[in-house]
């Protein structure tokens, strides 16, 4: 795979339709990204751009996300290719930190610091006077009425949301989550999911990697799915399913007689084949739109009822079986 | 957005105090108070010896003090303000702030070094109190408070150079300077461990010449020497940093 899906290796020029790995006002901007560790790659020649909204980043576990997300917030140096945040390398000017923040996917917090304690010594050392900065952070993470408890007593949900107050109490431009739900209950992960999208809302840059495909479907304007260390797809969800018209989809079609309906379908050239399963049968197909017109003319010619037609695969998870493959 | 405004200072106190903290964690205060009794009980065991009271507690703080429970102090708490964090994901908190590098390392030795002026250099004056030597007291004191600071500055740039910086620093408590020191005095010159008991014996005046070592710099060209050692790792921690690899939690 060494193109993402409708995507090229230099962002569009001027008046040509837009790459979707890119944004065309971008705060984020990687390119040509390749970082190693010894012998492995964990990425690999990667361009993209991020901007104002949510961009969820996916990929299957190693496939090179957080370490996309340790590049981008300057955690660690990277092999060939450059990450600029707002036009400036994060290796080399740390007043890049004034306006990124990141919440890391390790449980880890520093012992012994209550929620409002670790707080403000984020405050502290982002110069801030204000001091109900902190606890305006952890109010909008719910933490407020415990703020004054140790973190490392937290639930693994809370000491998340410790983690995303630390990094909203400097009022970040560019927020970056790596699985920020990770150990929330539904609850929390609803409040989570509504506070990222207000953030970005706002016209924060938030990037947020999760394993929990659902949730980024929710919450995500934009999606970036990296596998192997490589862009594999960018764009909404909608657009990556389109540039994949060449791969098979799968259609569920439930009906009063599904031998009679598929001994009619598989005649059709947009159709690649059916299965029987319990619900009903599942055809697969590389012209979903041809199918779509073709099956009220075969049910009807064939006197069978059809009482549901539902892709299977409009979900992530499908989305990403497939770029996996 | 909110206001910014408040500058160096503040940052500096704010990191010299989550480093104390970091010191005093869940058992972390143990580890630093463990050697400290050490050192007290050296003081005991310098009293038991059947010598001048002198010259038995130059003995035993020699190798007991000076030897074993000030490195291992050190190293506790050395780990304790930089290699822990970066061993177990937590040193972001520190680093994706606009701190300069420069206030970032002075902060964490400054932080662990006042750690070390209210444990292992109290202890050590007071094991000369216990020993019988009241005369030693000052010397002590002295001789931990300058090998503790150059300590954890190695320790912090070990930190900052390996990944595993516990072990490291180990090796060189253990092989550089036990093995290597011992033998040769270019290394001795270098190390806190023998510099510290040296500023201690040249600081006391009297003691018998078999108890000094001869060759490397001692009382107050040795508290020089070691001055130097501290601000040689603290510029190399620095240089370092600006390298670290943050790539996540390894233990």
């Amino acid at each position: 795979m060494s193109q993402p899906l409708g995507a090229t290796s230099e962002p569009a020029a001027a008046g040509a339709p837009l790459d979707p790995s890119f944004v065309p006002d971008p705060t984020i901007e990687v390119q040509d990204l390749s970082v190693w560790f010894g012998q492995k790659v964990a990425l690999s020649e990667l361009s993209c751009s991020f901007g104002a909204g949510v961009t969820g980043l996916l990929g299957p576990n190693g496939a090179g996300k957080t370490t996309l997300m340790r590049a981008v917030t300057g955690l660690i140096p990277v092999n060939q290719g450059r990450v600029l945040v707002a036009g400036a390398d994060p290796r080399a000017n740390r007043e890049v930190y004034r306006r990124l923040a990141l919440v890391p996917e390790d449980e880890a917090v520093p012992g012994g610091l209550t929620a409002r304690g670790l707080v403000r010594y984020e405050a502290a050392l982002h110069g801030l006077v204000d001091r109900s900065a902190p606890d305006r952070a952890l109010e909008r993470v719910g933490l407020l009425d415990v703020a004054d408890r140790r973190v490392d007593g937290f639930s693994k949900g809370m000491r998340q949301r410790t983690k995303v107050a630390a990094a909203l109490v400097v009022d970040p431009a560019v927020l970056v989550l790596d699985e920020p739900l990770n150990g929330a209950d539904p609850v929390q992960r609803l409040a989570l999911i509504q506070l990222f999208q207000a953030l970005g809302a706002e016209g924060r840059t938030v990037i947020v990697s999760s394993h929990v495909l659902n949730e980024v479907e929710r919450l995500a304007d934009r999606i970036i799915v990296v596998v192997h260390g490589r862009l594999a797809a960018a764009g909404n969800q909608r657009a990556i399913r389109e540039t994949m018209n060449d791969r098979p989809r799968h259609v569920l079609v439930r009906t009063d007689d599904g031998r009679r309906l598929a001994g009619g379908l598989v005649g059709l050239a947009s159709v690649q084949g059916v299965t029987f399963e319990p619900l009903g049968i599942v055809v697969s197909t590389t012209q979903a739109n041809e199918l779509a017109a073709a099956l009220p003319g075969v049910a009807r010619d064939l006197s069978v009822r059809v009482r549901e037609v539902r892709p299977l695969d409009d979900s992530l998870e499908s989305l990403f079986r497939e770029l996996t493959r | 957005m909110p206001a910014r405004g408040r500058r160096a200072p503040w940052r500096f106190g704010a990191i010299v105090g989550f480093t104390i903290r970091s010191c005093i964690g869940p058992k972390r205060w143990l580890g630093c108070l463990l050697p400290s009794l050490g050192a007290i009980l050296f003081g005991l065991l310098a009293r038991g010896l059947d010598e001048p009271p002198l010259e038995a507690f130059v003995r035993v703080a020699s190798t007991g003090v000076f030897g074993l429970t000030l490195p291992i102090a050190a190293l506790v708490i050395g780990d304790a303000v930089f290699g822990a964090e970066i061993r177990s994901g937590v040193f972001h908190y520190t680093w994706m702030t606009p701190a300069p590098l420069t206030t970032i390392v002075l902060g964490r030795w400054l932080g662990g070094w006042l750690v070390a002026l209210v444990t292992i250099v109290p202890a050590t004056a007071i094991a000369a109190l216990v020993a019988g030597v009241p005369r030693a007291v000052g010397p002590a004191a002295i001789g931990a408070a300058a090998g503790s600071g150059a300590y954890i500055a190695v320790f912090i740039a070990i930190g900052c150079i390996a990944r595993r910086a516990a072990v490291w620093s180990l090796a060189f408590v253990f092989l550089v300077e036990r093995l290597l020191g011992a033998a040769l005095n270019g290394i001795a010159q270098l190390s806190p461990g023998w510099e510290a008991r040296a500023i201690f014996t040249g600081l006391l005046r009297d003691v018998p010449a078999n108890l000094v070592r001869k060759g490397i710099p001692t009382g107050g060209s040795g508290i020089v020497r070691l001055e130097v050692v501290t601000i040689v790792a603290l510029v190399i921690a620095r240089l370092s940093l600006h390298r670290l690899s943050l790539s996540g939690a390894s233990d």
